[in-house]
């Protein structure tokens, strides 16, 4: 791909015996759990969660008023260090806590080979942490890469892309919203039942997300959620670039799923660079996109701001299109996103149930079907909610998608060894390496770090690596000095040398 | 439940250079649906009654 790539999880935690009130503990606990190499101190001068990509500053965060009653006054302020409990490994990721959820950040990513393979072994690591914490502390754990608690909390796996700068935002919000309200079409990860009071007879939907956003954009992420987050942190360059921050996908359990998404969300990016300008208005996209995710077969029409319709698929097409046009030939995961988009929306059309193979919410459909058929049950039976959160299981004995994927009925994106290698290796050509050789080397002299910087404590004095503008040949010139120098001392000299 | 047929996906790229030659394609194309059933039968069908969580982000 031609640019960087992100992904963060928040993963649901269940503990025998714990109430949700202290599962902010327990998700600490699990995180400080982690064994391997490890720097722990982030450093969050550089984030600004208010800043608004519209050209202002928003006066606070909003807070879910039901989420707040599980706050349990301790009497103790945490710092940030204290809360986050962050560990950056020497895969250039970064473990913490947030919102009693453990979180994975992958290292920045180039390829959708590398990306899918940080995913999954983002899962590996919390689950082995997991383990590790259940061992301590006699209790039996689950770990779920999902979106929802099916009682009205979600819990976010957002997408991270950098862009050009000089792309408006708000011409950004209008040609990607038809996109991302259309997207879970392939993207979604099935749901049991519907978060929204008000709406009866949805036994299933494409998407675990779309009942939780009401607006369309705003920097809030916790409550009242936007489809489009405006947070301004582009974590490298502010004058080149920008960092998209998408908060509105699933987790995705299949690798298909996941390179699909990113990849056909990256190439419309790219589609915009080059000046492309979809003329397709939503007049609803916040009510669109539970239309869409709340109905199994098509033709998922979507009302436009000029009173028509449109189908969800078509509007798919009118992306994929302009895609076609632009990067046929420009790589190897180009032409197989470009190839499996189309292929996808044909599959859509003609029989869904074909993407069982690689969709999660058409393999999960299919795996409820199975079941409700095999036990005489209906879609009303309170078992399929327990059997969807199976699905998102990271246990790859217990999890329902691991149990297809060990029968071979999941397409893979990427090998075994590849996510094995992953769990302790950066991307070699992205700055990731630079953290992570850092870690590895250096990591007791890591005063702070956090994604555009490394602070090194040397002889009492502080050395700040920059990797803001890290890319390409400075990647590797930067990365040839750290793996070169044997001594601290020496690469301080290299790097004051410039 | 259907039996899946699973059309073998093209390889994309050059090979993976873990030397494992892990599963990108799947070599088994027909589900065992007593086994998924069985391991179905296994969930607690309470769990999710229980599962309660924070709001994250």
């Amino acid at each position: 791909m031609h640019r960087l790539l992100g992904l963060e999880t928040e993963y649901g935690l269940y503990v025998e015996g714990v109430d949700v009130s202290d599962l902010a503990d327990e998700a600490r606990a699990v995180v400080q759990s982690f064994s391997g190499p490890c720097a722990k101190r982030w450093d969050y001068r550089d984030e600004d969660p208010l800043k608004d990509a519209r050209g202002f500053r928003a006066t606070q965060l909003t807070f879910n008023p039901e989420d707040i009653k599980y706050e349990k006054p301790t009497g103790k302020h945490l710092s940030a260090r204290e809360d986050h409990v962050d560990h950056i490994l020497t895969n250039g990721a970064r473990l913490y806590h947030d919102h009693a959820h453990p979180e994975y950040s992958t290292p920045e990513c180039r390829t959708l080979a590398d990306l899918v393979a940080h995913d999954k072994a983002g899962e590996r690591i919390v689950w082995a942490c997991a383990q590790t914490r259940a061992r301590q502390a006699h209790r039996e754990i689950s770990i779920y890469k999902n979106n929802t608690d099916f009682h009205g909390m979600s819990y976010g796996t957002h997408e991270n892309y950098l862009v050009r700068r000089d792309l408006p935002f708000d011409w950004l919000i209008t040609a990607l919203l038809p996109f991302f309200v259309t997207r879970p079409l392939f993207a979604g990860a099935g749901k049991v039942g519907c978060e929204d009071s008000r709406v009866q007879g949805v036994p299933f939907q494409l998407s675990q997300r779309a009942d939780f956003f009401t607006e369309i954009c705003s920097v809030d992420t916790l409550h009242r959620r936007p489809l489009i987050n405006a947070r301004d942190e582009p974590h490298t360059d502010p004058r080149m670039y920008r960092r998209l921050h998408v908060i509105m996908g699933d987790a995705n359990m299949s690798e298909y799923a996941t390179a699909l998404k990113v990849g056909t969300t990256s190439l419309v990016l790219s589609a915009f660079e080059q000046g492309f300008l979809p003329t397709i208005v939503l007049r609803d996209p916040v009510r669109a996109i539970k239309e869409v995710s709340r109905h199994l077969s098509g033709p998922w029409l979507v009302e436009l701001d000029d009173g028509r319709t449109m189908g969800a698929i078509e509007i798919q097409r009118t992306y994929l299109k302009a895609a076609q046009e632009r990067f046929v030939e420009r790589d190897d995961e180009t032409k197989w996103i470009l190839k499996e988009w189309e292929t996808v929306l044909n599959d859509l059309e003609t029989d869904s149930s074909r993407l069982a193979d690689r969709v999660d919410w058409a393999a999960k459909r299919q795996l409820l079907e199975s079941f409700i058929e095999s036990e005489n049950l209906s879609w009303q039976d309170e078992a399929l909610f327990s059997l969807d959160l199976e699905y998102h299981n990271i246990d790859p004995e217990r999890g329902l998608y691991y149990a297809l994927e060990q029968q071979g009925a999941m397409r893979r994106f990427v090998t075994d060894q590849k996510v094995r290698d992953a769990t302790e290796h950066a991307p070699s050509d992205t700055r990731a390496c630079l953290r992570g050789e850092c870690v590895r080397k250096f990591g007791k002299f890591i005063e702070a770090l956090n994604w555009g910087r490394i602070w090194l404590n040397h002889e009492d004095k502080i050395v700040e690596i920059n990797l803001r503008n890290a890319f390409d040949g400075r990647v590797k010139d930067l990365y040839r000095e750290i793996n070169e120098s044997s001594t601290l001392a020496e690469l301080v000299r290299k790097i004051v040398q410039k | 439940m259907p039996d899946r047929v699973i059309k073998p996906a093209e390889p994309w790229g050059k090979p993976d250079d873990g030397g494992e030659g892990g599963p990108r394609t799947p070599d088994v194309n027909r589900p065992n649906t007593d086994k998924l059933l069985e391991r179905m039968r296994r969930v607690d069908p309470r769990a999710a009654r229980r599962y309660r969580q924070r709001s994250g982000e």
